[in-house]
């Protein structure tokens, strides 16, 4: 850890001409910016101020969007056991992300992220270890491996699949994620299996999926070639930082109009408004009712676009059809088996629409405490024809507080609005996610859903939840792989507790120095209904690791294996190793391997990660982010995957590639959906399609159709009703408020290890904060700097897994009266920010401090129909507790408003 | 390169032609737990934490620089001038903040100086200076929109900087008020000094 005294340096030092120049992306947002690892050994002298003297090739001093370094962005590292320095920076040769070596804070401050003992990083895990007597000790590999697959494959055989639990990250490279669901899925084949944000695996926009749109259709040139664009849930300088500053500003300043529904004004939004944009600032969770009068507004002006809606809806024949096996088996008809989503086309959806009386303006904008005339002004923006008669181009980019807070309803809202404004398959014209951690996942197994305990109201069984399956005490193994769990769940401190009853308070705790009595003492807790908890990760995290794992094992991640990875438009790179790990430390895959090994599996016989990408790479194919193509042509040209993906830099390669058997070259995809590349015979010709797909290419329906059972767009519905019965409980009484948190552009997809180990960042965050509006604040004798204090009686937990058989069995007010929800008190502190960037009534606080997590306060109630957490709603009380030290000093912290301009 | 903004100041003040002729490279204690023996700026930059937690002294080589006097200031008016030198990226502000900022001298301890080219790419802050409240600022920076706190040692407040904004520590000698080092590496430098 390092301690909060940022002094900064006042000189850095130049790579030199000799040095090795490596390339990687960025290890944390979505967008994944092109940065240069420049390597060289402490021997060699550093690089001059002169052009020809240092590895840039720039005179220094430099000026403006030039070459630097810096001090933050030098380490020293271990390279093959000898210390080498290294500087970390942008790629100014950068073409399609981080244009010309731009990024964010996060990532500008990569150099400090490898271990290094003399800096903040010196706790990273470097050799297993088992909690013996009360505490972790150190242990050789073999010896931690052979406990964890011994007991491991003991709770399988005597409680079933589903006893064993894996809880894992889904992003953290492809070869890590094919090798945890290879494992997991295709061998342990246990239900009892979610990632790092959710607790079930599930979609995570339903709407999306049912109405045909893949989540990450649009190229990032899409969000800078509209006329309109609606940005929902989120501020995308604050969170896609780097796709703002250079494709959505420019463009904004070019003239292109935003349209945004946040409870908040950052700078991001700030900058949007003064340039023309429209803020829709709605109260959490009110999205689905304002987008729903919006349409009603389209639709009674009738400026929907009807050429688009005449060829690309489905109509009543098209939307019961099913894959030659009737409705029954469509993947959308899985969740709406009594009719509250499907229509019969765009006439059948318009009188629902008009039917529906909270989506009349006036009652849309009380409930979601707006101005109503911006309900007005939105319809006209997205979708009132220009004079000419031509239409207005919309796209539609949603994210986290949006698609987390009614997470079908406003997912469907949205999917409908994007298809009646044109946007989703079109240039400039598109609808998608603009993301959070970048894509890593692979699916080396499916989850055999049929082994859920769960099931529906209706023919179908539900994903298993995790946390209700555990907190029931049917979890007796828990494999925890990269993600602190508890903290990142809602209602986070019932599920500690819970934790600790079943680790903790366990008679059977491991004092001995025999492996076999430290079996059996393991097998004994899962027999006496407790749990046994493993742990992979890069740091000890508190609680998962510190408090409750038996065996922790150190992995080895970002730079310390060869990786692939994409970002938020499918782009693939190969992210390169330039360190060697800490200590024993080992990659993700690695450690699987082992356990399966001694579990008895086969095909784990990776020798390294390429290894691993190249038997995952036929599991790609179709996928948004297919690679297999590129070991086609690496192999064609005697070379391995990871040496091909290589070639392509910091730039990358857009996913499904493909490969052009004529000209021998690998080709990407700028967008999915896209319904006029079949019209564009130059582009067909170069990704060789022009006769349709040849040898080992796959042509899936998505890169010109959308996802549906029929390639068109499913128009769906979206009731207010199978949410109204939560947010109205949930709407604060007395003198409770709204509780959201969410992002900062400082730490965003970087908590996992750089806020707590970088002295600027957690000199700028040094602990948990809450926003609250000036009014709000007065009422309560609140002021900036104050430690408070946010604290509820009633944070909702959702407890059973339970049989659906009645059509309202998961409706929040069904579970209420049944006796499924439990209200159990939660309290988090944090310094105090008065701020009028959070709407008055809404509190506003750090997403995740793990010390201090936010998820305390929001409820454990999962959507009705998809299954995910709403974690963007909880409400709390707030009281002051006294001054934080940060009130009275200026060393750290910062009260200024986030939205001057 | 930033206009210095004052009629009164002999131009012999300029910091070339001051360090020449007048302290030349004095050597100075950018931090010190020791603040008897050092300025006031050592003192009210890490009020209480250097006592309680000795830092290694620092010393280097900085130019004293007579910046302004204290009776032409008014509240709330940037004054540029350039510092250490006046090679590229020199470009500096200073300014009355009419509130106590950290680091800040003069009666108020209000009165403070900073780089002008963002530590992100080196956009030009200059006319960014706002006040809100009692939050005191620069910023959006016009290239990529990071903000920097003055009150607060040039700390990021949103944005994409990846170090605080160059502080440009001042003493007070009278009614003169000089530049006496800098806090933090100047955009575009491998070291504050490397013009010589």
């Amino acid at each position: 850890m390092t301690t909060n005294f940022y002094i900064p340096e006042d000189h850095a030092p130049l790579p030199p001409k000799s040095a090795e120049i490596i390339t990687t992306a960025c290890d944390y947002c979505i967008v994944g910016c092109g940065y240069n690892v420049y390597r060289w050994p402490l021997e060699v002298a550093n690089g001059g101020d002169k052009a020809h003297q240092n590895a840039f090739g720039v005179d220094f001093p430099t000026y403006a969007l030039q070459a630097w370094v810096a001090p933050s962005q030098h380490n020293v590292i271990m390279h093959e056991g000898k210390p080498h320095n290294i500087v970390i920076v942008p790629d100014k040769g950068n073409k399609h992300v981080n244009k010309n070596g731009d990024s964010s804070m996060r990532g500008g401050l990569l150099a400090q992220k490898p271990y290094n003992p003399k800096t903040g990083t010196r706790d990273r895990l470097t050799q297993p270890l088992m909690r013996i007597g009360g505490q972790l000790q150190p242990v050789p590999w073999d010896f931690a491996l052979d406990v964890a697959a011994e007991v491991g494959s003991y709770v399988r055989k005597t409680h079933g699949d589903n006893a064993y639990g894996v809880k894992t990250f889904s992003y953290q490279y492809i070869e890590n994620t094919y090798a945890v669901t290879k494992y997991a899925l295709r061998h342990i084949n246990t239900a009892n299996f979610s990632f790092h944000d959710t607790p079930s695996d599930v979609t995570s926009t339903p709407g999306f999926r049912d109405a045909g749109f893949d989540n990450f259709a649009p190229s990032y040139d899409d969000w800078a070639n509209a006329d309109t664009l609606m940005v929902c849930g989120t501020d995308p300088y604050e969170t896609k930082t780097v796709l703002f500053t250079q494709f959505m500003m420019p463009a904004i300043l070019g003239g292109m109009k935003t349209v945004i529904l946040n409870p908040r004004e950052t700078a991001g939004i700030a900058f949007m408004k003064k340039h023309g944009g429209l803020h829709l600032d709605v109260n959490p969770g009110s999205d689905n009712l304002v987008l729903g009068a919006i349409l009603k507004v389209i639709m009674k002006n009738d400026w929907q676009d009807k050429e688009w809606i005449d060829k690309w809806v489905n109509n009543k024949w098209e939307s019961d059809s099913g894959f030659g096996q009737g409705t029954r088996n469509t993947p959308w008809q899985w969740r709406t088996t009594w009719g509250k989503f499907q229509t019969k086309g765009f006439e059948d959806y318009k009188k629902w629409v008009f039917a529906q009386k909270e989506y009349e303006p006036e009652y849309a904008a009380k409930v979601a405490g707006i101005d109503v005339d911006k309900i007005y002004k939105a319809a006209e923006m997205m979708a009132k024809p220009k004079a000419d008669g031509s239409r207005v181009k919309t796209s539609i980019a949603i994210e986290k507080g949006f698609y987390w807070s009614n997470n079908t309803g406003n997912t469907n809202a949205i999917s409908s609005l994007a298809t009646l404004v044109g946007a989703g398959g079109r240039p400039g014209q598109m609808v998608g996610r603009l993301g959070g951690h970048q894509r890593g996942g692979l699916g080396g197994g499916k989850l055999p859903r049929n082994k859920s305990p769960e099931k529906v109201p209706g023919r179908r069984r539900r994903a298993l939840d995790t946390d209700r399956w555990t907190y029931s005490g049917h979890t007796r193994f828990a494999h925890v792989i990269g993600t602190t769990w508890i903290q990142s769940m809602a209602g986070s401190q019932g599920l500690q507790k819970k934790f600790w009853e079943l680790v903790t308070t366990n008679p059977h705790q491991v004092y001995s120095y025999d492996k076999q009595e430290i079996i059996d003492t393991l097998k004994k807790r899962a027999d006496s209904g407790g749990m046994v908890v493993i742990n992979q990760d890069i740091y000890l995290r508190d609680p998962i690791g510190a408090k409750f794992a038996d065996i922790v094992f150190p992995a080895a991640g970002w730079g310390e294996d060869n990786f692939i990875r994409a970002n938020g438009e499918r782009r693939l790179r190969l992210y390169q190793k330039f360190n060697d790990a800490p200590g024993q430390a080992k990659p993700d895959w690695w450690i699987i391997s082992q356990l399966a090994k001694r579990m008895g599996f086969d095909g784990f016989d990776w020798k390294n990660s390429n290894d691993v990408a190249e038997e995952a790479s036929r599991f790609s194919r179709g996928s948004r982010k297919d690679f297999h193509m590129v070991k086609i042509a690496a192999h064609k040209e005697g070379k391995t995957l990871h040496e091909k993906l290589k070639e392509f830099g910091t730039d990358g390669i857009q996913g499904p590639v493909f490969y052009n058997y004529d000209t021998n070259k690998l080709v990407g995809t700028k967008r999915l959906h896209d319904t006029e590349l079949l019209n564009d015979k130059v582009r067909l010709k170069e990704m060789g399609l022009e006769n349709g797909p040849k040898g080992a290419n796959v042509l899936g329906k998505k890169l010109t159709h959308f996802n549906s059972q029929t390639g068109k767009i499913n128009l769906q519905k979206h009731p207010w009703s199978l949410f109204s019965d939560f947010y109205e409980w949930l709407t604060p009484k007395d003198d409770e408020l709204w509780f959201s948190n969410g992002r900062i552009n400082e730490i965003w997809q970087s908590g996992f290890d750089d806020v707590e180990r970088r002295a600027y960042t957690i000199q700028r965050w040094p602990e948990n904060w809450v926003e609250i509006n000036p009014e709000d604040a007065k009422k309560r004798g609140i002021e900036s700097g104050d430690q408070v204090m946010m604290y509820s009686d009633r944070v909702a937990a959702f407890k059973d897994t339970i049989l659906g058989v009645h059509g309202d069995d998961f409706q929040f007010s069904s579970l209420m009266k049944n006796g499924h929800i439990e209200l159990s008190k939660g309290a988090v502190t944090a310094v105090a920010m008065v701020t009028p960037c959070v709407k008055k009534g809404v509190l506003y606080a750090n997403m995740m401090d793990m010390r201090q997590p936010s998820n305390s306060l929001t409820a454990r109630v999962v959507d009705n129909i998809s299954g995910n957490y709403n974690f963007k709603m909880g409400v709390a009380s707030i009281r002051k507790l006294g001054e934080s030290k940060y009130k009275s000093e200026f060393r750290s912290f910062s009260f200024a408003p986030r939205n001057i301009t | 390169m930033s206009k210095i903004n004052s009629n009164d100041l002999d131009p012999r003040d300029d910091a070339i032609e001051h360090g020449k002729c007048m302290v030349s490279r004095r050597e100075f204690l950018v931090y010190s737990g020791v603040s008897a023996a050092t300025t006031v700026v050592a003192v009210s930059l890490f009020p209480g934490i250097a006592n309680a937690s000795p830092i290694d002294a620092r010393i280097t080589n900085y130019p004293r620089k007579k910046i302004a006097k204290l009776s032409q200031l008014k509240n709330n008016q940037v004054f540029d001038f350039n510092y250490p030198d006046n090679g590229p990226n020199s470009q500096a502000m200073l300014v009355k903040a009419d509130i106590e900022c950290g680091g800040g001298v003069g009666k108020q301890k209000d009165v403070v100086a900073f780089s002008y080219m963002c530590t992100h790419q080196g956009g030009p802050l200059m006319g960014s200076y706002k006040v809100t409240g009692e939050h005191r600022t620069v910023g959006q920076c016009p290239l990529h929109l990071s903000t920097f706190d003055i009150r607060r040692h040039g700390i990021i407040v949103s944005g994409q900087a990846y170090e605080s904004l160059p502080q440009v520590l001042l003493e007070v000698d009278g009614d003169d008020i000089y530049a006496v080092g800098i806090m933090g590496l100047l955009f575009g430098r491998t070291n504050n000094l490397m013009l010589g």
